[in-house]
């Protein structure tokens, strides 16, 4: 059977881009749209009035006494002005900035290491280094939490053991937990730890993508190994260390879990608050919901300007054709 | 030759002392599970234990719920998975394959919305499923999960779509078939490698997830694994410590065994489409 | 073709709807249901007491289940939260004592004063733990039990010591200190009386011990009090305790580690606790573990203990509040205090006290200030952080007092 399509393709052979296209616009108009609903369904089903609500609830007094009632009492920009002339939010801020550079980091750098170390080993310790890194990233946080304070623990973790065997010093009995540092380097420790696999096998994927033509040829040209790296496989791998940088920032500037529950609710003071700790300690702890909306705007705002940068490169890339 | 291979020796052993730093804390959570509560508690850790012991096994399983609670997980990540790897991937064609008007506008709603924190939208959300009476269902946490899942992988497949060789798809074109049909015959089964490793994202993030599945499912008959998990650690009194590593390690199990089966398309199709962005 | 697109497309659609709407599901409130909602302790430990009271309230009510709940104190309150904003509260909650002055305040619960004489031994309610569930002359909280601290001790390792019985005063129990950790030299880290460096139940015990107080009302409003003189002298008194008795952290809670995990594997001869910690020293020193009452700076007296507890509650926007009192009333009958008391617990009236440790403790008591913003203070850990920086030699006590007390003064007045 004939197809309107095909035969408007063979006919014009000549100048078969521009025909589709014509057809395009009226025959697959609505195609796209047909597509996306489902997910546009589905998301504004579910998502659009909790989105409102929150922009209302920040405009809001709206504690628990309110909440009961289910009716808040106007109070405009209060609750961001409050936010705003807090030092303690200004601090946590500037904390949490740091502590995400920490992390993406550490991460993006040390995923990129192992990715390069996959590649140069042996067939089995590959396997062997896989196999350990699914492990890591299948255990679930809360789990992932347990263990990690059962090891660092001031009684009789196995850390502190290991490290006085090891002579590295006398940790016996050792505090992790008894500076604003030390906890937090604890967290990062857990974050990055378990966000490597998924970064490292990204990566390692992507460089075995890397054609290798390109690299025998820079090197039969003298390039060093240094070199070869910087002008061969890191263009390559620009799109997805994009991606995976821009993810790596949404997550570790909005990480809760790992954080909370490792340095645990009894250390927890404005001294070592992380932003997500004080969305929650401030809006839900104190049952502050209109404030609680407030600081997730707020956080919504700088979390899009860190990866404003690499979101946009990542929506640029992607618009070639 | 052998200077290469000595090398090589040296990347090798670099290898396998970076898997025993990255693996000790598995390692440690299962040796522990092995433990007699006294070697749990004791002052001079073992890496072995002297006397293993399957008891903490036997108490994690035999704790109410235990398998109501993996079978909710099972059941609520299936579903959630499936459901939204199909809305994914049509949205997702819609994105690479198509121009209109909106366009730009959907794709930073899909980054947007990850922008979100969680915790601000748990009130709200528990308002909404209330309101549909999805309260305390398997279906209300399932929705919220879609959701959860929806925007990275629409984005993720996005990029694998784009991915794929124009050559292909127009060698479909020129034999006679229209652009779906093209895609359905030809370019899915080059996306299946992208497919399974965003699902496998999906699977892990909601198979993970506490806050919503806490909040939002009352009866223990229906709670998940993690929330089943938060038990151990809920009570004022003793924490069994033995038996909440074995209880972490047979949660653990089924993640793992999932994954090692879909290792290898992983690999393959994070790359398909991410290095050609 | 054109078919195909939208066959797929329509598809694609119904999932979707399927998904989002999928409010066919059977899972109704059935017209006949008590939700009730308990702490998981009452799961592990007295599953019993809670069948006993559903029986009977199933037996009184017929046509009516009871679906317990059971909840873990970490988050309950968050639950709590969420099902009052959406009107799907439980009919009876379990609440700490400290927990329920916000709610109380915030109109979250129904009146119970009416039912109040149908509640066992209602008139004679221990002061304290009523006194948690009463606001502005009303009764919302039902006193379900009570638990108190005492000392767990080895009588080994005691004797060893030439300790011969338990003292009579903080400065007799200071000496025995120093005697124990001279008889246990070798062990490392070993402490005489294990003390988590911020356990502010047993630290503010000697704030009230030397008259101090944590806050008092003046003229309407809250005012910190740990900068007094008396607050200072007991927080002094308990510095000097911690550093001669207790190799803890001096930034752990009473929780991590728990007391008797250190007490089994030998590294505590001692530990403060409530009285079922006698339940988990371990298989090695069960046999000679005893307790006493911690004794105060006076000689011969009990040192005041913080009266910890629950009640029971009936959130407001709950339809069942008549029936869900009922349930209260079979679940705090004087047969289940008795059951509750014999798994250790102290029960909720006086006429029903025994003479066991825990229960003596009780006698001499304190309360944190009745204040609807005092979870902040604990949420804030205000009080942990003072204990801290005093034990770790930061601050000075007055210092570190002056600071807390006015970091509690700002937070109990916030609105």
């Amino acid at each position: 059977m004939t197809h309107p399509d095909g035969m408007a393709v063979a006919a014009e052979a000549p100048r078969p881009r521009r025909r589709r296209l014509t057809r395009a616009a009226i025959g697959r108009g609505t195609v796209p749209y047909l597509l996306i609903l489902p997910v546009v369904g589905v998301l504004g089903a579910l998502l659009a009035y909790p989105i409102y609500r929150l922009v209302i609830l920040s405009l809001q007094k709206y504690t628990l006494f309110e909440l009961i009632r289910h009716k808040g009492v106007w109070v405009g920009l209060d609750n961001f002005s409050s936010i705003l002339h807090d030092q303690v939010f200004w601090h946590t801020v500037l904390r949490t900035v740091i502590f995400t550079v920490a992390n993406v980091g550490l991460t993006i750098a040390g995923g990129l290491a192992l990715a390069l170390l996959l590649v140069r080993v042996s067939g089995w310790v590959r396997i062997l280094l896989t196999s350990g890194l699914v492990l890591v990233w299948a255990m679930p946080q809360v789990v992932a939490v347990q263990v990690w304070y059962w090891m660092t623990n001031y009684q009789n973790g196995v850390v502190n053991y290991v490290l006085t065997q090891l002579h590295i010093g006398d940790f016996f009995q050792h505090d992790w937990y008894a500076s604003t540092f030390s906890q937090l380097s604890l967290v990062t420790l857990l974050i990055v730890w378990g966000a490597l696999p998924f970064v490292a096998i990204t990566l390692y994927a992507a460089l075995s993508q890397v054609p290798r033509e390109l690299v025998e040829a820079a090197e039969i040209d003298g390039a060093r190994p240094r070199r070869v790296f910087l002008d061969v496989t890191l263009p390559i791998l620009t799109p997805v260390l994009l991606i995976l940088t821009s993810l790596s920032i949404l997550w570790d500037f909005g990480v809760f879990t790992q954080a909370y529950l490792l340095i645990g609710p009894s250390h927890i003071t404005p001294g070592n608050y992380l932003m997500s700790i004080y969305l929650f300690q401030e809006g839900f702890q104190k049952a502050d919901y209109g404030k609680g909306s407030a600081i997730s705007i707020v956080m919504l705002v700088i979390v899009a300007a860190l990866s404003f940068f690499y979101v946009r490169k990542m929506v640029r890339v992607g618009e070639v054709e | 030759m052998s200077a290469r291979s000595a090398r090589r020796t040296g990347w090798n052993v670099v290898g396998v002392a970076v898997f025993v730093v990255m693996v000790f804390p598995v390692f440690w959570m299962i040796s522990t599970a092995f433990k007699p509560t006294d070697e749990v508690n004791s002052q001079t850790p073992t890496w072995f234990s002297g006397h293993p012991t399957v008891q903490h096994f036997a108490d994690a399983i035999h704790k109410p719920f235990f398998w109501d609670s993996v079978k909710n997980s099972v059941i609520i990540v299936l579903i959630a998975v499936a459901i939204s790897m199909v809305l994914a991937f049509l949205a997702a064609v819609a994105l690479a394959k198509y121009r209109f008007t909106g366009r730009k506008l959907f794709i930073v709603l899909m980054i947007g919305i990850q922008m979100l924190p969680g915790a601000g939208l748990i009130i709200p959300l528990y308002v909404v499923l209330a309101r549909y009476h999805q309260v305390d269902t398997l279906t209300g946490v399932i929705v919220v999960y879609i959701s959860a899942v929806l925007p990275f992988s629409v984005w993720t497949l996005r990029g694998f779509i784009l991915g794929i060789p124009k050559e292909l798809e127009e060698a479909a074109m020129v034999d006679g078939s229209t652009r779906l049909g093209a895609f359905a015959r030809i370019l899915l089964p080059l996306v299946a490698p992208g497919l399974v490793a965003t699902s496998v994202f999906a699977f892990i993030t909601s198979w993970n997830e506490y806050i919503f599945a806490r909040i939002l499912l009352n009866d223990q008959s229906k709670q998940t694994v993690t929330v089943w998990l938060s038990y151990f650690l809920g009570t004022s009194r003793n924490t069994d410590w033995g038996a909440l590593m074995a209880a972490s390690t047979l949660t653990a199990i089924p993640v793992v065994v999932f994954f090692l089966l879909v290792q290898r398309r992983i690999a393959f199709g994070l790359t398909a489409g991410a290095v050609k962005g | 073709m054109r078919l195909r697109v939208v066959a797929v497309a329509a598809m694609a659609v119904l999932l979707g709807l399927v998904a989002a709407t999928a409010s066919a599901s059977p899972q109704r409130a059935q017209a006949n249901k008590l939700t009730v909602w308990l702490q998981v302790d009452a799961q592990s430990g007295w599953p019993d007491v809670v069948a006993a009271a559903n029986a009977q309230f199933q037996k009184d009510h017929a046509g009516w289940t009871v679906d317990v709940q059971y909840q873990n104190w970490g988050d309950h309150l968050q639950k709590f939260d969420a099902t009052l904003a959406g009107g799907n509260t439980p009919d009876v909650i379990e609440m700490g004592n400290t927990e329920m002055v916000k709610y109380m305040a915030a109109g979250a619960f129904s009146d119970l004063s009416s039912f109040k004489s149908s509640f066992a031994n209602s008139g004679s309610w221990l002061k304290g733990l009523a006194a948690s569930g009463t606001y502005g002359g009303k009764t919302y909280g039902v006193p379900y039990y009570a638990g108190s601290r005492v000392v767990t001790y080895r009588t080994d390792a005691w004797n060893k010591a030439k300790i011969k019985k338990p003292p009579s005063s903080l400065a007799q129990f200071t000496a025995y200190a120093k005697k124990l950790a001279a008889a246990n030299k070798s062990v490392k880290g070993f402490s005489p009386v294990y003390i988590a460096g911020t356990d502010w139940y047993f630290a503010m015990s000697f704030v009230y011990d030397y008259g101090g107080s944590i806050a008092k009302t003046q003229g309407g409003k809250w005012v910190g009090n740990l900068d007094s003189k008396q607050s200072i002298a007991g927080l002094t008194a308990f510095k000097n305790f911690f550093n001669v008795a207790s190799k803890a952290s001096k930034t752990s809670d009473e929780n991590h580690p728990a007391p008797y995990d250190v007490y089994s594997q030998g590294g505590a001869a001692s530990i403060i606790g409530p009285g079922w910690f006698s339940c988990c020293v371990g298989t090695k020193y069960k046999g000679v573990t005893a307790q006493f009452v911690m004794p105060s700076h006076t000689a011969g007296q009990a040192m005041p203990g913080f009266l910890g507890g629950s009640d029971l509650a009936v959130p407001a926007p709950s339809k069942n509040a008549a029936l869900a009192a009922d349930w209260i009333k079979d679940f705090t009958s004087t047969d289940a205090q008795r059951a509750l008391q014999a798994k250790g617990n102290i029960p909720n009236a006086t006429n029903l006290l025994g003479t066991s440790v825990n229960e003596r403790a009780a006698t001499r008591s304190w309360f944190v200030p009745a204040a609807k913003h005092w979870v902040d203070v604990e949420n804030g850990n205000i009080l942990r952080n003072m204990l801290a920086q005093i034990l770790k030699g930061k601050l000075t006590v007055k210092q570190a007092a002056a600071s807390a007390s006015d970091n509690i003064t700002s937070v109990l007045n916030g609105s």
